[in-house]
């Protein structure tokens, strides 16, 4: 048994390449028990590639990559055990009751009939699904689906779930419940991988992001080291009382900041702002703030604005896009 | 309709198969005639040598419209029912009427495409003489186009009424073949009578293309004893089979509308927590309820084989149970009818009856059941989950190859009955018995093993379910074909070597079945049936291999 801080998931300069395309690029993180990872990422960017490599049905070029000790490729099947995998898509049998459905999984990862229907119950219990169980699979709804794909994640006890888009396509209130299990899952002391494009969804819920693209690392950690790590330009709006004085506060704005950073001033009239983006210090806007005052521009607010992690996402594709 | 034709048309040409399969009919149809070509160019007066290059010709067309076109029409309404473009197409100007011909000629255009790839062939039968070309040649292809347009009409209908692709492929391939082929059963057995049933059998017949098409060859008299008659009306049929494909397009249409998709999604209702009477009648009724609570699925068997008995859209365990009763019952009645002397068929014509219908069942049966073993999983996203569990490939494999072989075995089971009373009559025939139910046996094997290797390699059912039909109908027709031209135009040599192909012939002579006992089957027939089998069977167990394993 590992140690709560030993990583369950543990990366190292895993490379996949097709021909001489390079999906996935020396990728390297880990991850310790209990801990949900968001993994983002544009579509292509390799996301797949690397949950098909950890689930083992995916060999690396290079690298390697082990969960909870067991390596991908070479323990393939201790690694069906120590995984319980979601795909996107749901894989529904055409008559078959949510029951019968979950004790063929259980029956296929060799559970006893006895342990399986006690298993059965907890796993329907867990995911709030009991009450669906004689519901055929093909006449659920997308949130229902998700929920059972979840519930069949869990039926072997698995120490790492990895779920592709799990919220994908689920209305605000299946969301919010898919949220909510996912965190007690982590609660429960399983480790996650969630990809999703729903960012503000994920920034809810994991410990831990990864934001990759052509296949390569562009940011890992928690959302607060993401976000210190781009704050090294932040994003100024100065409200102006009316949209006259909105020029001559633009001009005034890029007098006071370095020639790198005044192609990101942006005059908005009909909003009556100014927005730019510096790596000044708070004394160095406060400067600023200041100079504009001096020059009689009448000044209502003068803010910064919060970035989330779909800032980040677009900050990070956005740097990347013209390597593209 | 004009976008639904050019849509419907070009989507059926972008698809490699149907270009493989325009490609396979030309070489095809020019091999047949070359083969046929008389040696040295010289042609003899008497024009047999033109008329047995017709009479394959026209065979081997017929079979290629009966097996390719069906395919095209039976999935074009249901999937895109299921992809969610019909609703589009629906919310669009264009009406019912408009949808329905724009599919109905696209279909119609890849046929005549069909047919034109085999005009060079017609050519050089007319070339090499005593053939017409309007009263034959001409009225083939009338013939040809109405047997087109009949399959595509049957096609459509079902395909607005059936749930999935595959579904409706079978269900066409199953009407369009009872058209063609069991139209002639009621006729062959009322033979020589008069009154209301042989009228209605007589006009039954007229619905099959077959005795059109030996009648246009000049072999009205040959095939199955007198079936084929030479007053085989070809107008009567035209006109029949046209008028029966309006009524189909007529019925088709009125139900081309929004109502295709007001149909609600079954919850599922519980036998278990309805009333007693209830659960007692349901009991009564289904044997095996399908709506039962189950219970686990037991640690000593295949998890793989008990979730394809009650998952497979075709063949749950409950509809084969009530099969199995059928074949038990006209099993038995075909011998008792036999037994009391009111048709002087022979213990074994009996036989050979029996033998028909059982490979008949497990030609119609296995592929609906084993073509899809592997492409259903992958289709729906099954297989992505059968990997990410430690069921070994052998075990998935074997699975579902068992979920078939039973199904198969308890089919074949129920028509044992039948033999017991056979022998009862005449115990001298327990050893023809036997290897006749060996090679039935082997035909199993080689089905099974046959349809599962060539359904593996397909990621849609609906197309691994037409691919391994027409290979099978190749593989079993075919033989029956060149014996039914025992003589002329295939030799003893060439006859025999066709029926050894497969174990039907090796059953049908083995059993005494009249036409058939001249030729010695046995063993050869088993050896090519049996290599068949492994080769398949290794084939389909590489290619399992190879999907599961990582990428």
């Amino acid at each position: 048994m590992n140690a709560p801080a030993d990583p369950v998931l543990d990366i190292r300069n895993l490379t996949k390449k097709f021909g001489e395309f390079t999906a996935l690029d020396h990728l390297t993180l880990s991850l310790r028990r209990g801990q949900i990872l968001g993994f983002i990422g544009p579509n292509g960017a390799g996301k797949t590639t690397t949950i098909k490599i950890l689930v083992g049905a995916m060999r690396p070029t290079s690298g390697a990559a082990t969960i909870a000790g067991a390596d991908c490729v070479r323990d393939a099947r201790r690694i069906k055990r120590l995984v319980g995998f979601m795909p996107d898509s749901f894989g529904a049998y055409d008559n078959m009751r949510v029951r019968e459905y979950l004790d063929f999984f259980g029956a296929a990862f060799g559970i006893p009939r006895g342990a399986r229907a006690k298993r059965i119950d907890e796993v329907l219990e867990t995911t709030g699904s009991g009450w669906m169980q004689d519901r055929y699979v093909e006449a659920l709804s997308h949130g229902m689906k998700q929920r059972i794909g979840v519930a069949r994640t869990l039926l072997h006890d698995p120490e790492m779930l990895i779920l592709d888009e799990p919220a994908n396509g689920l209305d605000p209130q299946a969301r919010i419940e898919m949220r909510d299990l996912l965190l007690k899952l982590a609660g429960m002391g399983k480790t996650l991988i969630v990809t999703s494009h729903i960012l503000p969804e994920l920034s809810r819920i994991c410990d831990v992001v990864a934001i990759i693209t052509q296949g390569k690392l562009r940011a890992f950690g928690t959302l607060d080291q993401i976000m210190r790590d781009l704050r090294q330009k932040r994003t100024f709006e100065v409200q102006l009382c009316g949209p006259a004085q909105v020029e001559t506060a633009a001009a005034a704005v890029r007098e006071a900041l370095e020639p790198g950073e005044r192609e990101g001033v942006s005059a908005h009239a009909t909003e009556s702002l100014v927005r730019f983006d510096t790596a000044r210090s708070d004394t160095e806007l406060a400067a600023i703030l200041a100079a504009l005052v001096g020059r009689r521009i009448d000044v209502s607010q003068f803010r910064e604005i919060p970035k989330d992690l779909e800032d980040a996402f677009l900050s990070v594709t956005r740097r990347e896009a013209p390597a593209a | 309709m004009i976008p639904v034709l050019s849509r419907e048309f070009l989507g059926i040409l972008r698809s490699p198969r149907a270009l493989a399969a325009l490609l396979a009919a030309a070489v095809a149809f020019s091999l047949l005639v070359l083969a046929r070509w008389p040696a040295g160019g010289i042609v003899d007066l008497s024009g047999a040598g033109s008329r047995g290059a017709f009479l394959v010709f026209a065979a081997a067309i017929l079979g290629g419209v009966l097996l390719l076109v069906p395919a095209f029409p039976a999935s074009s309404i249901v999937r895109e029912r299921n992809q969610g473009t019909l609703l589009l197409l629906f919310n669009s100007p264009i009406s019912a009427v408009g949808i329905y011909a724009g599919k109905f000629l696209g279909v119609l255009a890849f046929a005549g495409l069909v047919l034109c790839t085999t005009l060079p062939a017609a050519a050089a039968v007319y070339a090499m003489g005593g053939v017409d070309p309007w009263q034959q040649i001409g009225l083939l292809y009338a013939v040809l186009v109405v047997v087109a347009i009949l399959s595509i009409a049957i096609g459509l209908l079902v395909s607005t009424r059936a749930t999935s692709p595959d579904a409706a492929v079978r269900v066409t391939y199953g009407l369009v073949f009872a058209v063609a082929f069991l139209t002639l059963a009621p006729h062959a057995l009322t033979r020589g009578t008069t009154g209301l049933s042989a009228t209605i059998a007589e006009w039954l017949r007229r619905l099959s293309p077959l005795p059109v098409v030996m009648h246009l060859v000049g072999q009205g008299g040959a095939v199955g004893g007198g079936l084929l008659e030479k007053d085989a009306g070809v107008w009567q049929f035209i006109v029949g089979g046209l008028g029966l494909a309006a009524v189909l397009a007529v019925a088709t249409i009125l139900q081309l509308d929004h109502r295709l998709f007001d149909r609600s999604r079954d919850a599922g209702t519980i036998t278990d927590d309805q009333s007693l009477w209830v659960r007692i009648v349901r009991r009564l009724v289904f044997l095996v309820d399908p709506q039962r609570r189950k219970a686990g699925i037991p640690v000593f068997l295949n998890p793989i084989m008990v979730k394809e008995f009650r998952t497979r859209r075709f063949g749950r365990f409950h509809w084969l149970l009530r099969l199995a009763a059928g074949c038990a019952v006209v099993s038995l009645l075909m011998t008792l009818a036999a037994t009391n002397g009111t048709m002087d068929w022979g213990v074994e014509t009996i036989g050979g009856l029996l033998v028909i219908l059982q490979i008949g069942l497990v030609v119609l049966l296995t592929p609906s059941l084993a073509a899809g073993l592997i492409a259903s999983e992958r289709e729906r996203g099954g297989w992505t989950l059968l990997q990410s569990t430690t069921l070994s490939g052998w075990r998935i494999a074997s699975g579902k190859l068992a979920s078939v072989a039973w199904t198969m075995l308890l089919v074949l089971a129920a028509t044992l009955p039948g033999y017991l009373v056979m022998t009862t009559i005449k115990p001298t025939m327990w050893n023809q018995v036997m290897l006749a139910l060996v090679s039935v046996l082997l035909a199993v094997a080689m089905t099974l093993a046959l349809s599962a290797a060539i359904g593996a390699f397909h990621t849609r059912t609906a197309a691994a379910t037409v691919t391994v039909y027409v290979v099978l109908m190749i593989l079993y027709l075919g033989p029956l074909v060149v014996w039914a031209f025992r003589g002329d135009p295939f030799g003893e040599q060439v006859v025999r070597g066709a029926l050894s192909i497969t174990p039907l012939g090796a059953a049908l002579s083995v059993i005494g079945m009249p036409g058939f006992t001249q030729y010695e089957l046995i063993p050869i027939a088993w050896r090519i049936s049996g290599t068949i089998c492994v080769a398949s069977l290794i084939v389909y167990a590489l290619q399992v291999w190879r999907l599961l394993r990582p990428e």
